[in-house]
């Protein structure tokens, strides 16, 4: 494997072999740009259907025992404070 | 992975964190809930009665948990904190001195964090300063009596009352910064982010039965289902990474072989986290706090209220979109640094396969980074700017300020991000521990 094929595309290459060579166009800069993204997005690990539904279960309970547990103590600190000064 | 909650509790280690954690968080919320001196407290509850959700600054007080229209003692919540934060963080780049200090480590970072806290202090005041004026003026909670009178939320506009509630919320601040990095430091997760969190649970209840009260059961199982969809999404897309395979050579020292391992470098296709949704929304209200200033009828006070206050101008969106995208490309930029993890990597022998170490590394570091920014970028801007899109053009929607609502793709990626850090600190807490046990 060469060191060159590891981007996709050519950009950088050009880039520091010749002064002379012509600069792509915006365009197709751009596009080149996209290409990479893609190409880098194929190589991303996404999670497995089993990871997704644990950590999906995980934050959802997580969430829930803090909106519970914050709840209480507003409900608890609210009525406190209502007898105090209401 | 459910059971290392119970598992967790039992400990000991662990639990002093957790319950410590928590018991921060209950301190919290009690100085969200006390008034601060000097205000009528029932006066304040039959205002927030009468406007429920008419506020202009709803946003702000989402992120205070609802402790600002309260006029409490911790009324400024982090917000200070979180502004001065971003503030220091780009002047670091833009000012060499600062620069140069980042670059001295820990003790240039500990006069950063130093000139962070000022600048809260600096900015609690003149936003204690704004909120106490409005409702000293009646601008923060404009409401009547049954005579058509104005109710006052305050017992007496004397300069020195002023001065003490002013004093008083600024002292709120720098408290609620202080029990920020206590979390960070003896307890679980980022205390700057688990604040925010608690803030934007405590408005969940209410914020739930409003819906259920006023759109009926249909709606309210409707908006749970879209969020636990978004929530999929949001852990999905937290959860890519991109794997950049590292080998390290084999050297001997002595007599024993070392390295010959294989590991990766793992870059998340978020890598910025939640941290970009919230300096791009805690920037965008400046300009409302701002325009608090003036009396109603100002031109800018005007244009404001015109293009930021309405969460559903196109000024707005826009802008909130542009930001989120530049705050992620700048928070993975200063947050890692590939010239620093290449000089490590071959300080201890490792390099990536076909790609020569030193200046090629960090160069293909930084390539792989910046394109695999781009997705998690639009990812993030189409969370935080969507639901608002989705909310504006659906017919019966109801006016009014979206950013509030609790499903809004800002709260929710909020809840879910810090939810799934702190639980993965936990967990990874959980194994150091039973390893050792099980090893001993």
């Amino acid at each position: 494997m060469t060191q060159a094929s590891e981007y996709e595309g050519s950009a950088r290459r050009s880039a520091s072999s010749g002064r002379g060579a012509k600069r792509p166009s915006f365009p197709a800069r751009v596009a080149l740009y996209n290409r990479q993204v893609v190409s880098e997005l194929r190589k991303v690990i996404w999670p497995t259907r089993n990871e997704l539904i644990t950590y999906t279960i995980v934050s959802v309970v997580f969430v829930a025992a803090m909106v519970a547990y914050v709840g209480v103590l507003d409900y608890g600190f609210t009525k406190a404070i209502f007898a105090m000064f209401g | 992975m459910l059971t290392a909650f119970g598992r967790a509790f039992r400990t000991p280690d662990l639990r002093n964190k957790m319950l410590f954690t928590l018991g921060i968080l209950a301190l919290f919320r009690f100085g969200s809930t006390v008034p601060a001196p000097g205000v009528n407290y029932q006066h304040v509850h039959d205002c927030l009665i009468q406007n429920k959700d008419s506020s202009v600054l709803a946003l702000v007080n989402l992120f205070s948990g609802g402790a600002l229209l309260q006029l409490t003692v911790f009324a400024l919540g982090i917000m200070p904190y979180i502004t001065s934060s971003i503030i220091i963080q780009l002047l670091v780049v833009v000012i060499p001195r600062l620069e140069r200090l980042k670059e001295q480590g820990q003790s240039g970072q500990a006069k950063l964090t130093q000139y962070t806290r000022y600048l809260t202090v600096a900015l609690a005041i003149l936003q204690a300063t704004g909120i106490v004026a409005l409702a000293r003026s009646g601008r923060l909670l404009p409401c009547t009596d049954s005579t058509g009178a104005q109710i006052d939320l305050l017992y007496s506009t004397s300069v020195f009352r002023i001065i003490t509630l002013v004093v008083t919320m600024t002292a709120g601040t720098a408290v609620i910064m202080w029990l920020g990095e206590l979390i960070t430091d003896r307890g679980i997760g980022n205390g700057m982010s688990l604040l925010i969190f608690t803030s934007i649970a405590a408005r969940f209840p209410s914020q739930g039965t409003d819906i259920l009260r006023s759109r009926g059961t249909a709606t309210f199982i409707a908006v749970l289902i879209a969020g636990l969809l978004i929530i999929v999404g949001i852990v999905f897309m937290e959860q890519g990474q991109r794997r950049i395979p590292v080998q390290y050579a084999k050297r001997m020292i002595g007599r024993r072989m070392y390295g010959g391992t294989s590991t990766y470098i793992p870059l998340k296709v978020n890598q910025a986290g939640v941290i970009p949704v919230i300096f791009s929304s805690s920037l965008l209200y400046l300009p409302q706090l701002l325009g608090q200033v003036w009396t109603s009828n100002h031109t800018f006070t005007n244009f404001v209220a015109k293009y930021f206050t309405a969460t559903d101008s196109w000024t707005y969106i826009g802008s909130y979109a542009l930001l989120t995208m530049f705050f992620t490309y700048f928070y993975v930029a200063i947050t890692f640094n590939p010239v620093e993890v290449s000089d490590n990597m071959r300080k201890y022998g490792g390099f990536i396969p076909g790609i020569r170490p030193g200046r090629p590394t960090a160069e293909y570091l930084e390539y792989v980074l910046s394109r695999i920014t781009l997705p998690g970028a639009l990812y993030l801007t189409a969370i935080a700017v969507l639901p608002i899109l989705a909310l504006h053009f659906l017919p019966g929607a109801a006016a009014g300020n979206n950013q509030s609502f609790p499903f809004g793709g800002t709260s929710v990626l909020i809840l879910v991000g810090v939810g799934l850090d702190t639980s993965k600190q936990i967990e990874s807490q959980l194994m150091l521990r039973n390893y050792e046990g099980f090893l001993r």
